[in-house]
């Protein structure tokens, strides 16, 4: 049985689209933008913004609608399609007791969902879990159907957050580089639909393979210095998917842009082996959009497939790991099939997936 | 076939395993009842001074799960899925990291690290080096459905067994409800991981 | 001197949120890392946070830290020398 992902869609700076996003970055823009004063302390912060700052629900729901499009009107309101959202602060700014409940209750209500959508909030893998559980689910019959959306936006509570971890950089993220000091927060929407029937997608869709999730067992803030779960969790998706490591014809990495976390994944991967296979991050474009990263960086991945082209790691010029990676330094036309991706976060949690093209 | 091989709820000075009260305090506040809970475990984890009260809930009910089934040690350490939810998140932590950098403060990173509801799965796996599949989610009610679909998924693919918990903690309430669910059924409570059965369970007390 | 480091070590006590300690327990030259006090990088943070918070002294750059932060009297002998 093969579970099928297309429809992608990205809500940024770059575009409502996922393929206006995806030309931007292939051109080397970026969202990442100097914001005066916006910091704690009035400091001035680089990070990635919408002009019109949408409110959460606003992002989730554009996305969907814009996700619903692609397939037949009445699958949402279908007991066999399941919602699946990821955020990780969802509606903060204007909720701080219940920022989740609250938005989730209005989308029930607007799209007439029939089932409880599925709400998942951990930290910067909830988007690729949600992923893996909307798998998880079609695989095991329980829903034949999911609409998958991420989405979070930029806050005071999470800047002044990750500024006391002095996680913020002072210049737009440089992914894996050496002289990398940080983060650059981004805001946005990214949704893909999945399904156990390829005919209700109107556009070529691909194969959602395998996903899983693996604890670091380390330290709540701080990643695994020999990145032991992000390698259970690649080993686990590997394995499940009866593929080898040299089956992946790219990774699409969470590098964040911080000292420990894009040590990590060099170690990790260079653990799995998979120090040859073109390797990138994509928070130099976004910057870290934290719940729908793993949407918004899945979506430019199925872009990556349908174009051959891999994107360059805006923000990286020199290596900065102990460990030799692959990082892409130029956009790169090749035949692509099948791509890992993968994303860290607080709480020492990881995740992998693996997508490819129909045969 | 999977099991509800033992259970636990929690609430402000009393937690209730496999339906029988195993502890009571008379605390006057959820810090103090925890304070105490912890030291009648006599665990000697200075870590878990740090943890904020969801975590440090979720982590009680852990400890007193683990007793009651000590089988669950036996496990491969990738073998146990964690899955927690609730229906307010990291909320009261939220709060108090919001009121650190107002009215004059500076953002706390201790609190910061909180707000994140996942942290507390993140707590367990490192006290219990379990490396296995992980996940929280919010949902407005206690979802039975979710529980049994989402165990039985994991069970069948790679996990062998799941901790799983709904915890809502507001200024001075608790109500914290803990099961393992496992391939046999070691305590023998017959206890089949069905919705209607777990509804049951989470009603009792 | 002494006023300031028992005073520095009680807030300590309740920055970190160290139940299992009392003030007697932490030694002026104890290290505050790895093998005395085991304190981790979030406690690091925080301890810059109780700087700036009870001394209004702001630390910027938090590598700084790790000679400041060294034990109880590298910290006094830093506030004493930096208060504004």
């Amino acid at each position: 049985m093969i579970t099928y992902i297309g429809l992608e869609n990205i809500i940024s700076p770059l575009g409502i689209t996922a393929e206006e996003n995806f030309n931007q970055i292939k051109q080397g823009n970026t969202s990442i933008n100097y914001h005066r004063g916006i910091g704690f302390g009035h400091e001035n912060i680089f990070l990635s913004k919408l002009k019109n700052t949408p409110s959460f629900y606003e992002l989730l729901s554009q996305c969907l609608q814009a996700v619903i499009k692609g397939t037949e009107d009445e699958l949402i309101l279908s007991k066999d399609t399941i919602v699946i959202i990821s955020t990780t602060k969802a509606d903060i700014k204007e909720n701080i007791t219940t920022p989740i409940i609250a938005a989730i209750k209005k989308l029930t209500k607007e799209f007439q969902l029939q089932q409880q959508p599925i709400v998942i909030s951990n930290a910067c893998i909830s988007g690729v879990l949600a992923m893996n559980t909307a798998n998880n689910f079609i695989k095991a019959g329980i829903y034949k159907n999911a609409f998958v959306i991420g989405a979070d936006v930029v806050s005071d509570f999470v800047l002044y957050g990750f500024q006391s971890l002095y996680a913020i950089s002072d210049k737009p993220c440089q992914p894996f580089d050496k002289n990398r000091t940080g983060i650059s927060l981004g805001e946005g929407a990214g949704g893909v639909f999945m399904s156990s029937d390829k005919n209700v997608f109107k556009s070529t869709c691909f194969e959602f393979v395998e996903g899983t999730s693996s604890n670091d067992v380390n330290h709540i803030s701080g990643p695994s210095r020999t990145g032991e779960g992000l390698v259970r969790t690649v080993n686990n998706s590997l394995a499940l998917a009866q593929l080898k490591p040299s089956a992946i014809d790219f990774i699409s990495a969470h590098g964040t842009g911080t000292s420990f976390n894009d040590e990590m994944e060099a170690i990790a991967f260079s653990r799995l082996g998979m120090n040859t296979i073109p390797l990138n991050s994509l928070k130099g474009y976004f910057g870290h959009t934290l719940g729908a990263a793993g949407l918004i960086e899945t979506a430019i991945c199925l872009q990556s497939l349908r174009n051959n082209l891999l994107i360059k790691t805006l923000g990286f010029e020199e290596d900065g790991a102990s460990e030799k990676i692959n990082i892409t330094t130029r956009n790169i036309t090749t035949e692509v099939t099948t791509i890992l991706k993968t994303a860290s976060g607080f709480g020492g949690c990881n995740a992998s997936a693996i997508i490819r093209k129909l045969k | 076939m999977n099991y509800i091989t033992t259970y636990c709820h929690i609430t402000l000075n009393n937690c209730y395993v496999n339906g029988k009260l195993t502890h009571s305090f008379n605390s006057n506040s959820i810090d103090d009842f925890t304070k105490e809970f912890y030291k009648s475990l006599i665990l000697e984890y200075p870590k878990f001074h740090k943890m904020d009260r969801l975590a440090k809930t979720a982590f009680l009910g852990t400890e007193v799960l683990k007793k009651e089934c000590p089988e669950i040690l036996n496990y491969k350490d990738d073998e146990i899925a964690i899955l927690f939810s609730n229906n307010n998140s990291s909320a009261l932590t939220d709060v108090n990291f919001q009121t650190s950098y107002q009215n004059g403060g500076v953002p706390s990173p201790s609190l910061f690290v909180y707000t994140l509801p996942n942290i507390l799965i993140g707590e367990i796996a490192i006290r219990n080096k379990w490396y296995g599949e992980n996940m929280f989610t919010v949902a407005e009610h206690f979802d039975a459905e979710y529980f049994v679909n989402y165990c039985n998924v994991l069970l069948h693919k790679n996990a062998a067994a799941a901790l799983c918990g709904w915890l809502t903690i507001d200024d001075n309430k608790i109500e914290a409800f803990l099961f393992f669910v496992t391939k046999k059924d070691f305590n023998e409570l017959n206890l089949p991981l069905e919705s209607k059965q777990l509804i049951e369970l989470y009603t009792k007390n | 001197m002494e006023a300031l480091k028992t005073k520095l070590k009680q807030q300590i006590i309740e920055q970190l949120n160290l139940e299992d300690f009392s003030v007697a327990d932490i030694k002026d030259d104890m290290p505050l890392f790895g093998e005395g006090l085991g304190l981790d990088s979030i406690d690091a943070l925080e301890l810059i946070v109780l700087l700036e918070n009870n001394y209004n002294i702001k630390l910027t750059n938090p590598e700084e830290g790790k000679s400041v932060f060294n034990s109880v009297n590298s910290m006094a002998e830093y506030i004493v020398k930096n208060r504004p």
